[in-house]
């Protein structure tokens, strides 16, 4: 579907903006990417392939920083039990809280039979197929996790989750629960006597384990629905899946965001439901300010030479999200980018095989082209964010008072001026030849 | 047996140019990679009847053509030759290996390819002057047509100064011949009629610097070199292979064959002046090289410096610079060859052989990693590293050369260094560094295109490790070519002495 001209074409002048046809685009309620039924394909495509793996990691996430803890070598925090495999997503399922995508609030069929199995396809052993890097590699969601981690106070003083963990408060059900925890280890409680801060700084990175676990336990059932309403011929555009994502945005945004701990049956609230994180502010904002714009573990050949000033001083300057990435691989197997994309493409859908396979070097650079789909769904994801910030900060698009739609323009282009440097994708992903 | 390796190329020239217009150029590509292949067979066979202890000719085939004018149909090999003709049926297979599957008028592309092929062995296998000088000349044409049909940009041009280049140079050789026979009065052509004859000095010296200049344009030797990067450049890569690979080889081969066999005393006399010609030309060679930014330009310049080494380890005449220097034209024959071979994939595949625009290409997934990994080999094998076929040759000629010149050899010494220098301007720029996402939707290197590399970067690996198969075959005749200089002059030992008396030292006497 071609983007319709709004009431704001007329009503105020065109933008002189690089980005103007972007910007015109998202005032006529499109997204910065393309509306074309390739991109479509491959955006929903890959929020299928996606959602897969995200099935995994918020599990494992919330594992990680529910019952793993402070375990001193956690050699097995990638070994889901089956308790958390079985446990029910709040959006999906009969039982959901709020039902958006129709399938089982169990682990995703494609997830289980990947694990049970890997690529290999081989009944070896879990512990070899974990070493061989035949599972879904977590490494990817602990690094996105740490980039939330280390780009702390963003968004203050709408985001009240990372002011909190520097509380009083925080510090005390913290203690409390790494007594809890170590209460049989008095080697580990001299440590934390000796050096107090040292657990309670690992804690809040297990609070941000269950800030993005919860995150994405709403993202995945989001994406699955996509990819069946596309499949059913449901989602027919690029805005349509925007869209789509806007209204799950808003009906989403006050799911709580907390910090549970279970030690011997017991739970231990570090940040308790009652201090009213929500998901919008707390999580979905943070993680996509710290993901898409700064510090995406999708670095490519990015250099991060601090002593030729290539590392910015301030933390708001970088630019290495995966909205600025360059997805060649360096070269190393362990990198992050290359784990996520390698993960995808367990779950690609057969239509973007397919694809692929017509394209550059078919099955041979398909991490490659695949992550570059990415990259534009997730240019899709971000202009929904900006446009649902515009609708809960600013204006309806169809708004007929002038001053209004001006100040929907200042915004867009507010945001449009972060893709100005010459890293951003957002030119390269306006070419379909780009892949 | 010799004459096989002449007349099995033409007589297939010939078929391939007979063959329906209905065969594709993929079916002409395959057959004439099954004939060349069976010449390399038969090429190597040779090997297995050479005698390693003999330094003259061997394998003489005879037959009387025209005897008025002193002209016989006369072949032979011997330790010189030997490697040389082996080299060009080895780089013959290779060149058709590395040409396109689909050549703009295959039966023509092939045939002329066959025929340098053929003429090139006639004249490493040519026992009589004038019987070198038809196949020396035979070449000129197909090379011409080669580059100014399937050339690249500037190809007319190219061929064209190739063309008036080389024939100089074969007016200069004929004149060379002519000018020996006539002052000498010698009965016919024959190599073994002319050698040996006494000349006044002032004589050989004239005719030793109209073959020097004669040869040294087919080498090529500064200042006589500017045909050379145009034409190499110009050439698609089987081409440039050929011409690189052997044509230059050729050229080195008159030098010794004619120059030093015919004028051992006026050799003699310019000796210090070739060593310093040897030192210049590397020295300007590689300093050309690294102010390029075509990548087979580059290759190409670095061809003129190594050339410098081979006139070097002859003008030093001594047994092992002598060594030495036959076995740097078969090295450099190599790694000329995988080098062009690599820097034409590059080019297909990228589109461009800018050092400015190449980046990045060992990039693993979109990039030419495989080809890249190659580049640095034939780099290093260039530049004179342990363990590869460049540092045998070069280090050979060196230690040769020291004690008779050693201000030249110290000047070539720099110059290997300079090879360094260029080779890591190159692949840090193509190799390494940032895979641009505007340009890196390269098609991906078929394996087919790779084999020839690979097949040329064991063989250097393997002469590099295992260097007596490369040595071995010329150590008696370039022994026996040194000692009829001045004897004086010549080391008492031999590799192969050298090697037995570190193995008699290891055994404990009774």
């Amino acid at each position: 579907m071609t983007p319709t001209m709004s009431s704001t074409s007329t009503a105020i002048p065109p933008s002189q903006h690089p980005f103007a046809d972007i910007i015109h685009r998202l005032e006529a309620g499109g997204a910065m990417l393309p509306d074309t039924p390739e991109n479509l394909m491959q955006i929903i495509g890959i929020y299928k392939a996606y959602a897969v793996p995200m099935d995994f990691y918020w599990r494992d996430l919330l594992y990680i920083a529910e019952r793993v803890f402070l375990n001193p070598v956690p050699a097995f925090k990638y070994f889901l039990p089956q308790e958390y495999l079985d446990l029910h997503n709040h959006y999906a399922g009969d039982d959901a809280d709020l039902r958006i995508w129709r399938g089982e609030a169990t682990a995703h069929p494609e997830l289980l039979d990947f694990i049970k199995k890997g690529e290999t396809k081989k009944s070896w052993p879990k512990l070899f197929h974990h070493l061989w890097h035949d599972r879904i590699n977590m490494e990817f969601a602990e690094a996105c996790m740490r980039a939330m981690l280390w780009h702390r106070k963003m968004y203050a003083p709408v985001n009240r989750f990372d002011p909190y963990l520097d509380t009083d408060e925080y510090k005390a059900n913290a203690d409390r629960a790494i007594r809890a925890y170590f209460k049989n280890n008095p080697l580990m409680l001299s440590l934390h006597k000796l050096f107090p801060e040292m657990f309670i700084e690992k804690v809040r990175e297990l609070s941000y384990y269950a800030n993005l676990g919860l995150f994405w336990e709403v993202m995945a059932p989001v994406f699955f629905e996509m990819s069946d309403l596309y499949d059913e011929g449901k989602i027919t555009s690029v805005p349509e899946a925007m869209n789509f994502l806007v209204n799950g945005i808003f009906a989403i945004a006050g799911r709580p965001i907390y910090h549970h701990v279970y030690i011997d049956g017991e739970c231990y609230e570090i940040i308790p439901k009652s201090q009213g994180m929500t998901w919008l502010y707390e999580a979905a904002l943070p993680y996509v300010e710290s993901v898409f714009y700064r510090t995406a573990p999708f670095r490519g050949t990015k250099s991060y030479n601090a002593q030729a000033g290539q590392v910015p001083a301030e933390q708001a300057d970088f630019h290495y999200g995966i909205l600025y990435a360059d997805v060649f691989p360096v070269g190393t197997a362990g990198i992050p980018p290359t784990l996520l994309m390698q993960d995808m493409r367990h779950f690609l859908p057969s239509y973007l095989v397919d694809y692929y396979s017509q394209h550059c070097r078919g099955q041979d650079d398909m991490l490659i082209q695949l992550g570059i789909t990415f990259q534009r769904s997730m240019y899709c994801v971000t202009s929904a964010v900006i446009q649902a910030l515009r609708q809960a900060l600013l204006y309806p698009l169809d708004d007929p008072n002038p001053e209004h739609l001006m100040a929907n323009r200042q915004f867009f282009e507010s945001q449009m001026d972060r893709f100005l440097r010459p890293e951003a994708r957002l030119r390269d992903i306006q070419r379909q030849d780009y892949r | 047996m010799l004459s096989t390796l002449i007349w099995l190329p033409f007589l297939g020239a010939i078929a391939l140019a007979c063959l329906p217009a209905s065969i594709s150029s993929k079916q002409i590509r395959w057959l004439t990679l099954w004939l060349t292949g069976g010449i390399l067979l038969w090429s190597l066979s040779l090997l297995l009847q050479f005698d390693l202890h003999t330094p003259t000719l061997q394998m003489q085939e005879y037959l009387p053509w025209l005897d008025s004018l002193g002209l016989n149909y006369q072949l032979g090999v011997d330790g010189l030759s030997i490697t040389l003709v082996i080299l060009n049926s080895f780089l013959t297979w290779i060149a058709v290996f590395s040409s396109a599957e689909h050549v703009e008028r295959p039966r023509l592309f092939y045939s002329l390819m066959l025929i340098c092929s053929g003429g090139v062995a006639g004249a490493f296998l040519a026992q009589n002057l004038l019987l070198f000088f038809l196949f020396y000349e035979l070449e000129l044409v197909p090379f011409y047509l080669l580059i100014s049909i399937w050339g690249g940009e500037r190809r007319n041009y190219a061929a064209t100064k190739f063309l008036i280049y080389t024939a100089l140079s074969g007016a200069l050789i004929l004149i060379g011949f002519l000018g020996l026979v006539w002052l000498t009065g010698a009965s016919s052509f024959a190599y073994s009629a002319v050698v040996g004859q006494s000349l006044p000095m002032l004589s050989q010296l004239i005719l030793l610097g109209i073959l020097l200049v004669g040869f040294g344009i087919k080498v090529p030797l500064v200042p006589f070199h500017t045909w050379l990067p145009d034409t190499y450049t110009a050439a698609s890569t089987p081409t440039a292979i050929l011409l690189g690979g052997i044509l230059a080889k050729l050229g080195a081969y008159g030098i010794f064959r004619f120059g030093l066999g015919l004028f051992p005393d006026a050799w003699s006399v310019l000796a210090p002046g070739l060593a310093t010609w040897a030192a210049i030309s590397v020295l300007y060679g590689a300093m050309a090289a690294i102010a390029q930014t075509d990548i087979k330009r580059m290759v190409a310049y670095s061809s003129v410096g190594h050339m410098g080494y081979i006139l070097l380890g002859g003008a030093a005449l001594t047994t092992l610079s002598m060594v030495g220097a036959v076995s740097q034209m078969v090295a450099h024959g190599l790694i000329l060859a995988i080098l062009f071979h690599l820097v034409g994939l590059v080019e297909l595949k990228v589109g461009t052989r800018e050092l400015n625009v190449l980046n990045g290409l060992m990039n693993p997934i979109r990039g030419l990693p495989t080809i890249s990994a190659l580049l640095v080999l034939g780099g290093m094998a260039s530049a004179g590293i342990p363990g590869l076929a460049g540092f045998i040759a070069e280090f050979l000629i060196f230690q040769g050369s020291y004690t008779v010149f050693p201000i030249q050899t110290l000047l070539c010494v720099v110059g290997t260094g300079l090879t360094a220098v260029y080779f890591v301007i190159l692949l840090n720029r193509t190799c390494f560094g940032k895979l641009d996402n505007a340009i890196a939707y390269f098609p991906k290197v078929e394996w087919g295109e790779r084999v020839p590399a690979l097949i040329l970067a064991w063989i250097i690996f393997l002469l590099g490790v295992q260097p007596s198969w490369l040595v071995r075959w010329s150590e008696s005749t370039t022994t026996a070519m040194v000692s009829m200089v001045s004897p004086s002059t010549t080391p008492m030992i031999t590799i192969t002495t050298a090697m037995q008396s570190t193995e008699a030292l290891m055994i404990p006497k009774n």
